[in-house]
């Protein structure tokens, strides 16, 4: 038999905007669980320094997250990490969010469930695989990197490399043509610092002592595989919206993001959404932790006036 | 929770262990700090198994020893030997069978 916990507010996703909306409804005195199936902190625990949330001029995303965490443990929110959530019901006035140890029946929840990268499949791995350009580029200044991807985000962000000084980028597509805008495959290739490849995946990465070194390329058309000597790789294969809990249960845009009002209503009484997670232009830790905020606030609000 | 040890210490401190699991981990490591709440979550349901940690960077011995190349890895022991090894994540229910095939 699963434990049945009656409380205020269950917050799904427990990265930045999860864990903000937190901060703010157990200071507005309600009851609040953040449930986390992996760690709390999100995508952030994985960037390796961050150098635009203020306050902080440079901070390891971790070390951000922890900070983040330890004020909302101060404050008393009850958070489940490793925690499955095996089913939700969000229709009635009292919600029911149904995880691996637990039955939470709760007057309102905050989906902050985020979005996971897609991921490079190669045999070997390196720390020195990245999908974020103005995160991480600027550590390979002056030395050549793989760029992973030809669509808008790659060419932007390979843009974006050259400006932080990176020395030269080979930009790998594996279908046919690239499928960015025409100007931005003009403005890129026109830099001579950039040799493009269609129909060309990454095979392997080559990792020497720990330290990535290169990787190998192949095309699917001629079959003719290469290495190419790199220092970094940034794949932008593109996100993906964890939505996998709600997608039968609430309407989602097309490319599977919750549409919210501004006040982070999802459409469903009582049923908030915050962060990546939510359709929207700039996904950011500042604009996670502002949704973050919005959310709760509303929660708050939808509770006092429905109970 | 986990019994850290160090290069001096590993060898001893697996052979008395009779049912126990070792993560070597690196230090900012996200998987590493995912994979220690999964141990911490496995060792509720198991309470007689020992849990201990290696930092990988410091004990470039033990780690090589038990190859493990890849943070985290994660080893079994029983009756003082390794009984497996695997690296990567793993949900608890994964850590729970793998701890069981390890015989
Ligand atoms: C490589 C990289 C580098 C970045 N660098 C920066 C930067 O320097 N500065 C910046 O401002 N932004 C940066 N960003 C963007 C920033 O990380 C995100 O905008 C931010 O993390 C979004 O926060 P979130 O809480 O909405 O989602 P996330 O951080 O994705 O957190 C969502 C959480 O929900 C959990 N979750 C998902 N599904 C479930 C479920 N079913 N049950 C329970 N829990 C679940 C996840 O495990 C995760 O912990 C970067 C992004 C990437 C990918």
């Amino acid at each position: 038999m699963r434990e049945v916990i009656t409380t205020d507010l269950v917050i799904i996703g427990g990265g930045p905007a999860g864990m903000t909306a937190a901060l703010y409804a157990v200071r507005a005195k309600l009851k609040t669980v953040v449930l986390e199936s992996n760690v709390t902190g999100g995508l952030v625990n994985s960037t390796y320094t961050v150098e635009n949330f203020p306050s902080w001029p440079s901070i390891h995303g971790m070390e951000l997250m922890e900070k983040m965490r330890a004020q909302i443990d101060e404050l008393g929110v009850t958070v489940e990490e490793v925690c499955e959530v095996e089913s939700l019901e969000l229709d009635g006035q009292w919600k029911k969010v149904v995880t691996d140890s637990a039955e939470y029946r709760c007057k309102a929840v905050i989906l902050a469930t985020g979005r996971v990268p897609l991921e490079l499949d190669t045999p070997t791995q390196a720390q020195e695989v990245h999908h974020c350009a103005i995160c991480d580029g600027a550590a390979y200044a002056g030395r050549h990197v793989l760029v992973v991807g030809g669509g808008n985000s790659a060419f932007d962000e390979s843009l974006y490399l050259l400006a932080s000084g990176i020395e030269h980028i080979t930009l790998v597509e594996a279908m046919p043509r690239y499928f960015a805008a025409e100007s931005t495959q003009e403005q890129l290739f026109s830099s001579g610092r950039v040799d493009g490849f269609v129909s060309t995946k990454v095979v392997d990465l080559i990792v020497k002592d720990g330290v990535l070194t290169g990787a190998l390329l192949e095309n699917s058309e001629s079959g003719r595989r290469w290495t190419v000597d790199v220092a970094g790789v940034f794949v932008f294969l593109g996100q993906k919206p964890n939505n996998s809990l709600f997608k039968d249960i609430l309407p989602l845009t097309k490319q599977g993001y919750i549409k919210a009002s501004e006040l982070m209503e999802t459409g469903i009484p009582g049923v908030f959404s915050a962060g990546d997670i939510n359709d929207k232009a700039f996904r950011q830790i500042t604009t996670a932790v502002a949704d973050g905020t919005i959310a709760a606030l509303s929660a708050e609000r939808y509770i006092r006036s429905a109970f | 929770m986990f019994e850290e040890l160090s290069d001096a210490t590993f060898d001893g401190r697996i052979a008395e262990v009779k049912a126990g699991v070792c993560i070597f981990y690196k230090q900012l490591c996200p998987h590493c700090k995912n994979m220690e709440k999964v141990l911490e979550k496995f060792s509720r349901l198991q309470p007689e198994v020992t849990l201990l940690s290696v930092d990988i960077e410091q004990n470039p011995v033990s780690a090589g020893v038990c190859g493990a190349e890849r943070a985290p890895t994660i080893i079994v022991i029983r009756d003082g030997k390794v009984a497996g090894r695997k690296a990567g994540l793993m949900n608890p229910r994964e850590m729970a069978q793998f701890f069981d095939s390890c015989r």
